[in-house]
């Protein structure tokens, strides 16, 4: 672990693109006054371009003397991981920094698509500043402008953070409360900027804000839906008042208001996701909580080191993926190794037979769980598991199947894809140290005496590590992933399947019998209940066995496992179980997505804390005429009709573009009911609208959007009462409650839409054993 | 995700619903029952499918199929099978 070598002068808190194209700009926190400096520092990288050595000649005669090109350069080099031995680069300068990408569109152009390979096009200059300059965000500093120099590494797992200012910030129109649709003219009634409120005339108002800023000096504003909302308004209304960016500006710098990257709709693992567009505050941060995957399991502490690690400014990573800030730091080893960052992956996966394709496109081994209550299980999981295996066998793009070492002994098993033994890939040189300091933080929290706040820290640290760590499995398989190759996907799950059919029969070695397995977890129950199981011992051996960490998540008071309504076998991701230790885990059921009314959410928790006094599997049984007891009061309370609206919201999100859907569903009501209110959503928008007339044909009867629910809607009670009928099945089938005899119990209007499910292995069982079904529906079992 | 191969689960519901039209001409309740059953049997090995990754999918559902109902001609084993 270094500590610092030298005491800092501050901090560099980020790095953005200065106005005239030329530079960057630096922003160093000082840490006597706490105050932020600008310093402007004239940057313009370059990227490269490989090709054949003539065709590389005639494009630099065609760039030279060009009006967007400051220098080109003949040399040589290995710019890809792939290169043995060097070969001729062309080194292309432009003009503007804001014109990199046109140019090198342009030269890839020139080449047909074909003859050029370009590299370092679209890392961003304040990114390849850091990287160039040894340099990264938060990093304690001394020295300034282009001598600023960092006085320890960005991999420093004990380091002093920055002490950051922040300050929430909400706008709220004059006579509207937050959350209704504001007209296309609202003016600006408040503002709330840390402790402070702003009222008065909308210009004096926003003078105001703008003194108040510089008074109380804040780093980072912390908006809940400011992307969408409080900073576009601000700016509007600014503009509409005839303040000028010299005078109206959030940020550090005076620069015109406009967003960094617009609005979009994109698909991210079968969702259809929507991001609003941002608008950069050049010298502070702006944090929207609603346009932020990271923020709410990060907080500032995870923010701070994912930046640290990726060298992306904290305005990038909390409103990105930690795929980006996974594949940052990938390109930041590449750079480091010597290498560049290609721009487009050429590297198609090959043709392939296809039942080679079919032996090596599997995933990790998924049993399905037998459905129930059980008691005595003790739950195993590898921590980190994936990365683990890639870091162990060296699995990565340039590694897998290198012509160097025909004979590895390191082969995935069934596949045989060989890794390379005498070079650490990039993949696993970017995963060790963030699986160390990973460890790291979490042995750090067992320290005794450990401050709150410290450990809240690491807490925070430890999760942000942990997501990134999930990305880097996947970016293997993904198309874009600039260093991700398909067969080491396939290579990571080989190697995971063979390590769960080598642990079953340690497991039933061990006394235990296998009741579920899902990738990298095991639920295990003791053969025999009399012989006490050393689950904490096995967990060791198997540790040591195959050397990953298995770990011992806890013995289950009891778990459930829950049926698919289609057709009643387990499914594999849907369980809720209380742990010995007090700590429920839940899966897969309603309360945990996000579509779910509050109503339900309720009865969950209803259910839930009754359970909660269960202490093993035939607790949980004789409880079910009490969870059902309180099944009945809600319904009852649904039924007449005075349930409150505000738990009644239904969220969805919007799959596909308004004019797109070809069915009318309640959210296509929700979606012209916004619309006619000048509030058009996107596809990946969320729309959230209560229940009114699920017959209805007309879009204003059928829902009514949260925006303009005024408390005293009638809402369906039939269609409130299937959801819970729903819900009341998801959470207790598997003590032989179905969803008709809910209904039917509860007198709902609605009969189910669908035939009443029912299990098949119940079915057939009862049925060929000639007897009555194992449970009956209100019999506990 | 850019999958090129549908997985084993896929594939064995792709084809399932083939069986459908078989279990439409089923006459008795005694006949659609095991039918079910033959339905749960192939769903229920799907982990050790995947596992072999066989390219003949119908080989898969058999042997699924096969060893849940051997599985249930005989629930409690005489003695505890012994692993290879």
């Amino acid at each position: 672990m270094s500590g610092p070598t030298s005491t800092p002068d501050g901090w560099l808190l980020d790095i953005t693109e200065s106005e005239d194209g030329r530079s960057i700009v630096l922003w160093v926190k000082s840490r006597r006054t706490g105050r932020v400096r600008r310093t402007a520092v004239e940057y313009r990288p370059p990227f490269l371009v490989t090709g054949p050595r003539p065709a590389l000649v005639d494009l630099a005669r065609s760039l030279a003397g060009r009006p967007t090109v400051a220098a080109v350069a003949l040399g040589t080099g290995r710019p890809s991981l792939y290169d043995r031995r060097p070969r001729p680069v062309l080194t292309v300068t432009p003009m503007r920094n804001p014109e990199r990408r046109a140019l090198a569109r342009e030269v890839d152009a020139a080449g047909q698509y074909e003859t050029f390979s370009l590299y370092d096009v679209d890392l961003l200059p304040p990114q390849l500043y850091h990287l160039g300059h040894a340099l990264y965000p938060f990093a304690p500093v001394v020295g300034t402008g282009a001598a600023l120099t960092a006085t320890e590494p960005p991999e420093a797992i004990e380091y002093l953070p920055p002490p950051l200012r922040l300050a929430r910030l909400e706008v709220r129109l004059a006579g509207m409360r937050r959350g209704r649709l504001p007209p296309p003219d609202g003016r600006i009634g408040s503002v709330r900027l840390g402790e402070v409120t702003l009222e008065g005339p909308e210009a004096d108002l926003l003078r105001a804000l703008v003194d108040e800023l510089a008074r109380s000096d804040p780093d980072i504003l912390l908006t809940q839906g400011g992307d969408s909302f409080d900073l576009p308004w601000l700016y509007r209304r600014a503009a509409a008042c005839g303040l000028p960016p010299s005078e109206f500006s959030l940020g550090r710098e005076r620069v015109g208001f406009r967003a960094s990257r617009p609005a979009r709709s994109f698909e991210s693992y079968g969702r259809v996701l929507h991001r609003s567009a941002s608008y950069p505050i050049p010298g502070r941060f702006h944090i929207d909580r609603e346009n932020s995957f990271l923020y709410d399991d990060a907080e500032i502490a995870g923010l701070v080191d994912a930046a640290r690690l990726s060298r992306l400014s904290l305005a990038t990573v909390v409103r990105q993926s930690p795929g980006t800030c996974f594949t940052a730091m990938e390109m930041a080893h590449a750079l480091a190794l010597g290498a560049h960052v290609p721009w487009k992956k050429n590297r198609p996966e090959g043709f392939r037979r296809a039942d080679r394709l079919v032996a090596a496109d599997r995933g990790g081994v998924i049993f399905l769980p037998p459905v129930g209550v059980h008691d005595h299980v003790d739950e195993f999981d590898f921590a980190s598991l994936y990365p683990h295996i890639m870091v162990r066998k060296n699995l990565s793009a340039e590694t897998l199947e290198c012509r160097c070492c025909p004979q590895s002994p390191i082969r995935a098993p069934g596949l045989g894809y060989r890794s390379c033994t005498r070079r650490v890939g990039l993949i696993p040189r970017t995963l060790a140290p963030l699986l160390a300091r990973r460890l790291a933080y979490k042995a750090a929290l067992k320290r005794p005496g450990l401050p709150a706040e410290e450990a809240s820290r690491l807490r925070r640290r430890v999760k942000m590590l942990k997501w990134i760590l999930v990305t880097a499995f996947g970016y293997q398989g993904y198309r874009n992933a600039r260093f991700g190759r398909i067969e080491c996907h396939e290579a990571i799950n080989a190697y995971a399947r063979e390590l769960i059919a080598a642990l079953l029969p340690e497991a039933e070695r061990a006394g235990y019998a296998v009741l579920h397995g899902i990738v990298d977890s095991l639920w295990l129950r003791p053969v025999d209940l009399g012989r006490p199981a050393d689950p904490e011992g096995f967990a060791a051996r198997m540790s040591e066995r195959f050397d990953l960490p298995l770990g011992y998540e806890g013995r289950y008071r009891w778990i459930v496992f829950l049926p698919a309504v289609t057709h009643g076998l387990g499914v594999p991701n849907r369980y809720y179980g209380l742990y010995e230790h007090g700590e429920f885990k839940l899966r897969g059921i309603g309360g945990r997505r996000h579509d779910t009314p509050g109503l339900v959410r309720r009865f969950e928790s209803e259910v839930l804390t009754l359970f909660r006094t269960a202490r093993d599997a035939a607790g949980v049984r004789a409880l079910l005429p009490r969870a059902l007891s309180r099944a009945d009061l809600i319904a009852a309370r649904v039924a007449a009709g005075d349930w409150p609206v505000e738990e009644l919201l239904v969220s969805h999100r919007v799959g596909q573009a308004p004019e797109a859907f070809g069915t009318f569903t309640d959210s296509v009501a929700a979606l012209r009911q916004l619309a006619e209110a000048g509030a058009r959503r996107e596809a990946g928008e969320v729309v959230r609208f209560v229940l009114l007339d699920r017959e209805s044909r007309s879009f204003r009867r059928r829902v009514a959007v949260a925006e303009q629910l005024t408390g005293d809607e009638r809402y369906d009670v039939g269609a409130y009462l299937d959801l819970l009928a729903r819900d009341a099945e998801t959470l207790l089938a598997p003590l032989g409650i179905d969803r008709a005899t809910l209904l039917e119990r509860w007198g709902g209007p609605l009969a189910p839409t669908r035939a009443p499910y029912r299990s098949p292995e119940r079915a057939t069982q009862s049925e060929l054993a000639n007897g009555p079904g194992p449970s009956g529906p209100f019999s506990p079992a | 995700m850019g999958r090129t191969a549908p997985t084993y689960r896929q594939a064995l519901e792709e084809r399932m619903k083939r069986w459908d039209e078989f279990a439409r001409l089923l006459t008795t309740p005694e006949e659609r029952a095991a039918f079910d059953l033959v339905r749960s049997g192939a769903r229920r090995y799907a982990a050790q499918a995947t596992y072999v990754g066989s390219p003949d999918l119908l080989e898969s559902i058999l042997l699924s199929v096969l060893t849940d109902l051997a599985a249930r001609i005989r629930p409690e084993p005489p003695e505890r099978a012994p692993r290879r």
